[in-house]
């Protein structure tokens, strides 16, 4: 009984030491990142780490806000597009998952071979189609490019069926059915509730992933009103040698707050864990 | 609606759900994708140049890519990366998600370190990638001014290709263990209890219910992140480029920064650089598909049980409506 | 705890959020001025708004910094009758993410409405539009209606950016810059003194020049008095690079290294193997911090241009401030600059000319590169690229304790030289820095680097060895 017990000690050390070492490990950017926001230029150039916070928050503040962009319109505008780009893929990636496990189609199997598929296409290269693409079309300085492509979003389709196989029962769907219900009435008020923690991780990915996303945003949108705030903190580092790097970390610590937020309201899914309707064995 | 019809066209809605998400793949990804494939064939070159030729030899382009030192390289680099970051990463995930799941450990605070681990995928790239190149500055900097004070010299790490690989593989692992071990969590606490307390009861201890019932039970969602994390992996992009600029001596470079500098910068090779991400492709997708081989069991014999118990449901609705009035 | 989290970040949010409109209602609001710095920044005018009223026009303008867009709203600030007729799209996308170049090519690929009227590119890649992969985008100044080659004597431009924006096809100007930025170097005042006994600008030029043996004895003498001559072999790489009589690339499309670049792998290891540098990267944080003279050892000077002076030791000299001068270096070289380019296809050539002429070509004390050498714009004093407006402009700053810059830096521009230079320099530099780097490290041999940086090369670029 007494080992037993030590053993549980040492184990419960153990672990604690290590989870508050890496703890320390993700936050450790973060206070870098808020801490260098109130620093000015030469003191991040010389010693890009400190732990010290200066007095250059307001000057920084300046910086950010008097270029010839405005900060609220980026946060607004990444806002728009990230909601939007989340909302849809959630939503229309469940859907596709409950095509995947809910009906028995011909189709189904080559379909959800050919969602593994194009998930493995490198995006880096298929770019080059999709810019000469939206640029035909006429696409640029718009949000939609952004936006609509999310309604197809095969990794996120991938997690909810294989999320969906376990979780959804076919006799819950069988007894909506003899109610009366129609098919997409019974998606949206009983699966999607069975799937909600599983989508509020999706969710939380999707907008990290759009809020994030730097590269095809910097080249189609071009017009100071359009830019994602991402886009605007990108600027200031200009090149090499104009750059405003205690107004860059503040602009960082701005467009990762959106983010942080909108991570801790979904994240009581997280926490709590996710009630599936039993994986059987 | 007419209850005779609904009983047996069910599949139909199978397609009328995919619609969305097919319509837009076609628009956005498919075409796209085709449209770079193609050029793989083509000698297809130069900034706004849209004129190009099938080649001769279709081939032509790909023997070029697989001839490529340079690429071979890369290539090596990325799958070193990705497999030296992938193991520790999948094995803290799974040590963090039986501490986080057992019945017994009882840590404090677990919803708070979940919370938190998740943290550094949030951060841009460009941010990780600045960050990091900072830490290990030379002669001056965070790290080196650690070993000064334990009274080693500063050691440029940044210009030691190991030591640089190294901290890309750190970097890889510290910013997606978080994602890794939620993903694996949630698929954890989708298992039913009553196993574990029929283990409880024959007095299997913690470890053994973890080995005997957490695992064999996540295997679906082990699928998940294996072939989500060997996809990623394999198309690492942005902090490979932005940590060392794919340097020293292209020790960082992955196979998607040598293409993209093909393709986006010099002389605009869009032909070879899409022939060599086709060939990447291929490569993902034959992995993957061993993936898939190795854990299938599991996966299509739930499929089949599925369908089957489908049909019978099917039946019995189809009976069911039949004897409705 | 999480609460407590979420609280904190919504309070600083907020905070982050009301500052915002602050700054939006106020008009500029200048930097407090921090006493040992220069004016870092100037601010900017308010955003227009991009939305064309009336009949008014859109001109498209594309940057990587926002230089030009102050420099727009002087030129139609001094031209209202134009600003009542344009209305600026200012595109700015920066360069350190690497996104600049592909966007602009997408839109200049693309056209339409949408396309570039105007835009700017650094040296690094300015050949690229000048005269390689992109140069057919350019519209000539002849065709804007400048009759260049006047226009370009008779404000006395420095010949090597006119060679720069020369494209070779037609052999007309499609490019030409505001600045000039011939190298000189930029050394300590007080170590001078201590070293050699003097801090005056020519008796220091004697000392590191000309020739690289001085450099090398200078160093020495520095070395044995604890001081390091250059921060890291970057700095060296500079005037190295700009000296040397050709560039990557021979007549016939073969890598070719120059014998003069081969050398810079033993001066490179010279300066390891004796301690005479501190070994860093440039626009690193140990960089910077030599500066302030707070690296390994105190650093005795820089190699570059007068906006090295302006916009990098400026506001990182700290205590240093006022204890620098420049000297003729031992070899000459140039580092930097921004080159115009129109749009062959603008429909707006008459505001695109008159915008271009008053940048680049116009030499009064209105243009643009009189405001500009004389920190009327910026706040700054730099070098420009008219020589009749550097004869008529005053280089005294007191960074360099009141010594005229210009005395040094305006000569050095007639040692720049642009024949040596290829549209893929930026990429191969970064391969050859890196192989140099891999042999003082003691990573490879001098022959494994050289092999390891022609098979790079070829590899990435399809630049084949002989």
């Amino acid at each position: 009984m007494n080992k037993a017990l030590l053993g549980r000690a040492t184990f419960k050390t153990v672990a604690y030491f290590i989870c508050i070492a890496l703890v320390a490990l993700s936050l450790f950017p973060f206070i870098i990142m808020i801490i260098n926001a109130t620093r000015s230029t030469p003191e991040i150039q010389q010693n890009a780490i400190s732990l010290i916070p200066s007095t250059n928050f307001a000057t920084n503040m300046d910086v950010l806000t008097g270029r010839m962009f405005d900060p609220l319109r980026g946060i607004f505008n990444s806002l728009v597009i990230s909601t939007s780009a989340t909302l849809l893929t959630v939503y229309f990636s469940t859907l596709t998952a409950f095509a995947l496990v809910a009906y028995n189609w011909r189709m189904r199997q080559p379909f959800f071979t050919l969602i593994m598929v194009v998930m493995m296409i490198p995006a880096q290269v298929s770019s080059i189609g999709f810019f000469q693409f939206m640029f035909r079309i006429g696409w640029t300085n718009n949000f939609l490019p952004l936006i609509i492509p999310a309604v197809a979003a095969p990794m996120a389709v991938f997690f909810l069926r294989q999320y969906m196989l376990g979780a959804l029962s076919m006799e819950l769907l069988e007894a909506a059915r003899i109610d009366g219900s129609s098919e997409i009435r019974i998606f949206n008020q009983i699966v999607i509730p069975i799937m909600k923690p599983a989508m509020a991780t999706q969710a939380i990915f999707a907008f990290v992933a759009s809020w994030n996303n730097l590269f095809i945003p910097s080249i189609l949108l071009t017009r100071s009103d359009m830019m994602t705030l991402p886009i605007m903190v990108s600027l200031l580092r200009g090149d090499a040698y104009r750059v405003e790097l205690g107004a860059v970390y503040l602009g960082l610590a701005l467009a990762v707050l959106p983010l942080l937020i909108t991570y801790f309201i979904f994240s009581k899914y997280i926490v709590a864990g996710v009630a599936l309707g039993g994986v059987k064995g | 609606m007419n209850p005779k019809k609904k009983s047996f066209s069910y599949a139909k809605y199978g397609y009328l759900f995919s619609i969305p998400f097919i319509i837009v793949f076609l628009i956005f990804t498919f075409y796209p994708t085709i449209y770079t494939a193609v050029l793989g064939f083509t000698d297809s070159q130069g900034l706004g140049n849209i004129n190009f030729n099938f080649l001769e030899n279709p081939l032509d382009n790909f023997r070029v890519v697989l001839a490529n030192q340079s690429f071979l390289n890369a290539l090596w680099n990325t799958i070193l990366i990705w497999v030296l970051n992938f193991i520790p990463q999948l094995g803290l995930a799974l040590l963090l998600t039986a501490w986080f799941t057992s019945r017994r450990s009882k840590l404090r605070g677990v919803g708070l370190f979940k919370v938190v681990f998740y943290m550094p995928n949030i951060i841009t790239a460009a941010s990780v990638a600045i960050l990091f190149s900072a830490l290990f500055g030379h002669p001056i900097g965070p790290i080196n001014s650690l070993l000064q004070m334990l009274g080693h010299d500063p050691y440029n790490f940044l210009n030691n290709p190991w030591a640089s690989r190294l901290i890309l593989i750190f970097i890889q692992f510290w910013m997606w263990y978080g994602y890794t071990m939620i993903i694996l969590v949630a698929g954890a606490l989708g298992i039913s209890p009553d196993l574990y307390e029929a283990a409880e009861i024959d007095g299997a201890t913690g470890v053994q219910s973890f080995f005997r019932i957490t695992l064999p039970n996540l295997k679906m969602v082990m699928l998940f992140v294996l072939v989500t994390s060997l996809i990623g992996g394999l198309n690492v992009f942005d902090v490979p480029r932005l940590f060392n600029w794919g340097g020293p001596n292209a020790a960082t470079t992955t196979v998607a920064v040598f293409i993209f500098n093909w393709a986006f910068t010099n002389r605009y090779m869009y032909g070879l650089a899409a022939a060599a991400s086709m060939v990447l492709f291929v490569i993902v997708a034959v992995i993957s598909a061993g993936i898939f081989f190795l854990l299938r069991d599991q996966d299509a014999a739930r499929e089949r049980k599925e369908q089957k118990r489908l049909r019978k449901l099917h039946k019995t609705n189809q009976n069911r409506e039949v004897q409705k009035p | 705890m999480k609460k407590i989290l979420c609280l904190c970040l919504a309070v600083l949010l907020l905070v982050g959020l009301v500052a915002c409109g602050n700054g939006g209602d106020t008009d500029t609001t200048p930097a407090p001025d921090t006493g040992e710095t220069t004016t870092e920044t100037t601010p900017e005018p308010e955003p227009e708004p991009v939305e064309p009223t009336g009949d008014q026009q859109v001109l498209n303008v594309w940057s990587f910094t926002d230089e030009f867009y102050t420099m727009l709203n002087r030129f139609f600030e001094l031209n209202p009758e134009l600003a009542e007729r344009y209305v600026v799209n200012y595109t700015e996308i920066s360069t350190t993410d690497g996104a600049y170049q592909p966007a602009l090519d997408m839109a200049l690929a693309g056209g339409g409405a949408d396309a570039p009227d105007i835009w700017l590119a650094e040296s690094a890649f300015v050949l690229k539009y000048s005269q390689g992969e992109a140069s057919h985008f350019a519209a000539t100044y002849a065709d804007l209606g400048i009759d260049v080659a006047s226009a370009i004597a008779a404000a006395d431009i420095a010949g090597y950016t006119v060679d720069i924006g020369t494209r070779p096809s037609d052999n007309q100007v499609v490019a030409l810059g505001f600045q000039a930025t011939g190298g000189a170097f930029i050394y300590r005042r007080s170590i001078a003194e201590s070293v050699f006994g003097t801090d005056d600008p020519v008796a220091v030029a004697s000392e590191i020049g000309p020739g690289w043996d001085r450099f090398w004895e200078a160093a020495e003498t520095l070395g044995d008095a604890g001081y390091a001559i250059v921060s890291g072999d970057g700095d060296l790489w500079h005037p190295v690079r700009g000296a040397s009589p050709r560039g990557w690339i021979d007549e016939d499309g073969y890598l070719y290294i120059d014998p003069s670049r081969e050398a810079f792998l033993d001066m490179s290891m010279r300066l390891m193997e004796n301690g005479w540098h501190n070994d860093t990267e440039d626009w690193s944080d140990s960089w910077f911090a030599d500066f302030r003279g707070e690296g390994a050892r105190e650093v005795f000077g820089f190699f570059g241009p007068a906006w090295l002076v302006n916009y990098v030791l400026g506001p990182n000299a700290g205590p240093t401030y006022g204890d620098w001068g420049v000297a003729v270096p031992p070899e000459g070289f140039f580092w930097g600059g921004t080159w115009v380019f129109a749009n062959r296809d603008t429909p707006h050539t008459d505001v695109v000319r008159q915008i271009i002429e008053w940048v680049t070509l116009d030499a009064t004390t209105t243009g643009l590169q009189y405001e500009w050498a004389n920190g009327i714009l910026l706040g700054t004093k730099d070098v420009v690229a008219s020589g009749v407006v550097m004869d008529i402009s005053d280089g005294r700053v007191d960074i360099l304790d009141g010594q005229d810059m210009f005395d040094v830096f305006i000569p050095a521009n007639d040692y720049a030289r642009a024949d040596n230079m290829t549209e893929f320099d930026e990429s191969i530099n970064l391969i050859w820095r890196d192989r140099v780097r891999q042999f003082t490290g003691g990573h490879m041999t001098r022959d494994e680097a050289l092999e390891s940086f022609r098979q790079a090369v070829a590899d990435e670029l399809f630049i084949f060895s002989r």
